[in-house]
């Protein structure tokens, strides 16, 4: 018989990025409305049109209600006590990373992100977001040689304008909902990126999100676009101190990809998730879709969730091009009292259109885990499939696991076919894995571990690595 | 909509006993359920509203029983004309239950109703008064199978209601006919209580005419050790909605469900389903397939909750849909709402048209594509039909469905 105590000790492991980098920044006033609105446009020095985006996403969001329909349970945002712009004061441009303030250099090592060249090794390019602002992004030489547009979204409205114009919005509309509406009116950064046609981008390109302040939401937003025969991997990831206080974090994620195109985007989400008593952590509201614009282009999701204390995300594919490819693989670890809604939409528009969903819920603690999906098949959708796979793990029999999966279908030349499955560490594979001389709290780890392989082996390898070390991690801690 | 305006003014609708009154006042605030609630989110309004656009009558026109009775034995009742029962054999009894009785459940039911999710109940017991009701409870053994009808008149709106108590250690054959009529609503609503170690095959058959509406509500509880087997076949309605709702309320019970609906022209036929563990040990297997043709929208949602208590449980559904036209559409939601750890839960949903190269098959071995496509039908609504306690040689259903699609 499995010790319950033994397992919930287990699944405890103090967040070792709650630390605060002690920096000066420059925020301003609580609150939102127009003027705030304005004031964050004027200090990004933007154009009129995104100034005209803003106003527009700002006024159909004071007519919008916050969605009730997920199976969470948290206590009324007031929108008027966050600060919308927050950024470390530094020298107005940086030419070199010698001149980013040592301290934020410092604050990326310790999160083991160095942006210095050390990274050169792993050849991976880091676009590092602290707050509101864009920091640095290193390789961009390398990558200007090959065509790669790799920024900040600020400097792509001042570089790349036309670009911006032509694409933002085109994927989430303003008024897409709630949370995307309130991203619009008051984004602050984020990456840009945008692969050129018949380009391979030599390099996988990351992002880093860090929040620092307790009191200023962070609301970034990521556009990548891959033009016809092109590929990139994008890698982000994301943390944040340890606060008292809830902090909101609500973020959106175009991705564009034209024909033959394909973009690969994995997330290692490890927001604060609160304390034992669920006390302080990130709500996490997001909203991430790819358009999979072109004939045979691909879109891949993958992501491993362990932090926040709210989660609310359905990174989603819309399938338009014939032959176009989604695909979604998530690790969801809710520990404590957290709790995650996650899941995915996978809308089959185009003919031939391919679809696979791979989801994977840990739920323990008090935490309540939900997988929500949808896969639609529209009329002209003929000969498309979809798989979907959705397994949940209970460890204690305090947590929750939910699974609603909404499926329709209008094309009677397609097949969908949908599959759950709700299990608890067995006892025998523990019990045998204990008889070799294996270590229960290893035996356990290697148990999720195992479960989660499907997705794990979807993930980027450095990225693999870190996502198999963060579960340990969060499943490491004192036995007995 | 006809009866929603009276229940908002509360007029006409006759001498009101306690429980009409109840259920009015609750309906009276918001009489219609919330189109946006996840239950009532996909039903076709308009076609709702046709539902509700007849004028409530308490009185039966004549119909015919669609098969012969051919066993001495079987008891026969129709809701409306036999609401007298009184049944004491050698081994088993059926007694009628008192007004008493029946308030203080009904009542008990009532108490925990949610708007949307009982609406249909709402709207059943508001409307009807005790002379549509039937209600009975069985005990002994060897009991014959109980065959019950309910059935729709032309141009008006009958609401139904049968309640029966199943003593312990009882063991029972059910089926229930519900038969629409031209241009019909019934609402039926059934309540089955079902003892320790008592077990029921309960049949639900349930087919209209041209525009034929139906709001079919069924509420089982069931004690320890009890088995409910349910095999339930629902086709041509303009509109219709089957609801089950199954409670183990105290865990150790066995659930097995095997329902189809088929819809064709431009229909729409929606099966929900809620099964709640309320204790330890509980087993739930269930099967629904639909069959979508032409114009016509077919949808399922199915949700198993499963609390801290219901440890040890296994629960498995599967939603199989063929989807046979390109105008015509499925939605199917299973889910899984889990609390309990030892738990073995799972649950499946395919969407698909006939299997190609089956047909293909047998097209070279010279059936042709009619035929073929009917032996495949065949086997698919074989394995619902073969679960509702009606022998074939009594009363064909596959000959019906095959030959009415």
């Amino acid at each position: 018989m499995v010790n319950e105590n033994l397992v919930k000790d287990v699944v405890k492991e103090p967040y070792k990025y709650g630390f605060v980098t002690d920096i000066e920044t420059e925020k301003i006033e609580k609150g939102l409305n127009e003027d705030i609105i304005k004031l964050i446009s004027q200090k990004k020095e933007e154009p009129k049109f995104l100034l005209d985006f803003r106003l527009k996403a700002f006024k159909k969001w004071q007519k919008m209600k916050e969605p009730d329909w997920a199976a969470l349970g948290y206590k009324k945002i007031d929108y008027q006590d966050i600060i919308y712009y927050s950024a470390p004061k530094q020298k107005e441009k940086i030419s070199s990373l010698d001149e980013v303030d040592p301290k934020l250099l410092e604050t990326f090592d310790k999160l083991g992100i160095p942006l210095t060249e050390q990274k050169k090794l792993t050849n991976v390019a880091v676009d590092a977001v602290f707050d509101s602002v864009s920091i640095a992004t290193t390789f961009r030489e390398e990558l200007a040689e090959h065509g790669v547009i790799f920024c900040s979204i600020s400097e792509a409205v001042k570089n790349h304008a036309d670009l911006i114009e032509k694409y933002l919005g085109t994927v989430v509309p303003a008024s897409d909902n709630y949370f995307a509406a309130l991203n619009s009116a008051v984004f602050s950064d984020g990456s840009f990126v945008y692969i050129p046609k018949g380009v391979t981008c030599p390099m996988d390109l990351s992002s880093y999100f860090r929040i620092n302040s307790g009191d200023s939401g962070q609301f970034e937003r990521t556009l990548i676009i891959a033009e016809e025969s092109s590929s990139v991997s994008y890698l982000e990831g994301c943390t944040a101190p340890m606060f008292d206080t809830n902090t909101l974090h609500a973020a959106v994620v175009e991705l564009i990809a034209l024909d033959d195109a394909s973009i690969k985007y994995s997330t290692v989400q490890n927001w604060y998730a609160g304390d034992e008593e669920g006390i302080g952590g990130i709500f996490n509201f997001v909203t991430k879709r790819g358009k999979c614009l072109g004939k045979r282009s691909k879109i891949s999701w993958s992501q491993v969730e362990t932090g926040s204390a709210i989660t609310w995300k359905y990174p989603s594919c819309l399938l338009l091009g014939e032959e176009s490819v989604g695909e979604f693989y998530s690790v969801a670890l809710t520990n404590n009292l957290q709790q995650a809604d996650t899941g995915t939409k996978m809308i089959h528009i185009g003919p031939k259109t391919k679809s696979t969903i791979v989801s994977k819920g840990i739920s323990a603690g008090n935490s309540k885990n939900s997988y929500r999906g949808l896969v639609k098949m529209g009329t002209k959708a003929t000969g498309s499939r979809n798989y979907s796979q959705c397994d949940s793990m209970l460890i204690g029999d305090q947590a929750s696991a939910n699974t609603f999966p909404y499926i329709k279908s209008q094309q009677p030349n397609s097949e969908v076919e949908h599959e759950a499955s709700t299990c608890r560490i067995s006892e025998d594979q523990l019990f045998y894995l204990q008889s070799r001389g294996i270590e229960f709290e290893e035996a356990v780890s290697m148990m999720v571990s195992g479960f989660c392989r499907d997705v794990f082996n979807q993930l980027p390898m450095e990225f693999a690595a870190e996502a198999d070390k963060l579960l340990a991690l969060k499943l490491e801690g004192s036995v007995g | 909509m006809e009866i929603i305006e009276k229940i908002k003014t509360n007029k006409s609708i006759g001498n009101q006993t306690e429980i009409q009154k109840i259920c009015l006042n609750k309906l009276q605030s918001s009489p219609l359920p919330n189109p946006k609630s996840e239950q009532w989110r996909l039903s076709n309004k308009s076609k709702l509203s046709t539902l509700l656009d007849y004028s409530v009558n308490e009185k039966d026109s004549k119909f015919d029983i669609p098969y012969p009775k051919n066993s001495q034995s079987t008891i026969r009742l129709v809701i409306g004309d036999n609401s007298q029962i009184n049944l004491v054999e050698e081994n088993y009894s059926i007694n009628q239950l008192s007004e008493d009785e029946l308030q203080k459940y009904i009542k008990e039911q009532i108490s925990c109703f949610d708007q949307n999710e009982n609406w249909s109940d709402l709207l059943n017991l508001s409307l009807n008064s005790t002379k549509n009701t039937l209600g009975f409870k069985v005990s002994g053994s060897e009991i014959p199978p109980i065959e019950i009808f309910s059935h729709a008149s032309s141009n008006s709106l009958n609401a139904k209601t049968l309640i029966i108590f199943l003593e312990k250690n009882c063991d029972i054959d059910l089926l229930q006919v519900n038969l629409g009529k031209d241009n019909s609503s019934l609402s039926q609503s059934t309540f089955l209580c079902l003892e320790e170690n008592s077990s029921v095959n309960h049949g639900v058959v349930s087919y209209g005419e041209n525009k034929s509406n139906l709001l079919n509500s069924l509420n089982v509880i069931q004690q320890k050790n009890s088995s409910y087997n349910l095999g339930s076949l629902h086709f041509k309605f303009n509109y219709a909605r089957f609801e089950i709702r199954i409670k183990q309320s105290a865990g150790n019970a066995k659930t097995n469900i095997k329902g189809m609906q088929i819809t064709k022209k431009d229909e729409q036929i929606s099966t929900y389903t809620k099964i709640e563990f309320n204790g330890p040990n509980g087993f739930l297997d269930q099967i629904n397939k639909s069959l979508a043709d032409d114009k016509s929208h077919a949808i399922f949602e199915g949700s198993i909750i499963v609390p801290k208590v219901a440890q040890r449980t296994d629960a498995s559904q599967l939603s199989r849909n063929l989807l046979l036209s390109n105008l015509a559409q499925i939605d199917t939601k299973p889910q899984l709402e889990i609390i309990a750890d030892d738990v073995k839960c799972k649950h499946g949903a395919t969407i698909s048209q006939l299997n190609e190269e089956e047909l293909f098959y047998m097209r070279t071995r010279g059936i042709t594509l009619t035929e073929a496509s009917k032996l495949q039908l065949s086997s698919y609504f074989q394995e619902i039909i073969s679960f509702i306690p009606v022998s074939k040689d009594r009363w064909d259903l596959l000959d019906k469905l095959l030959n009415e699609n």
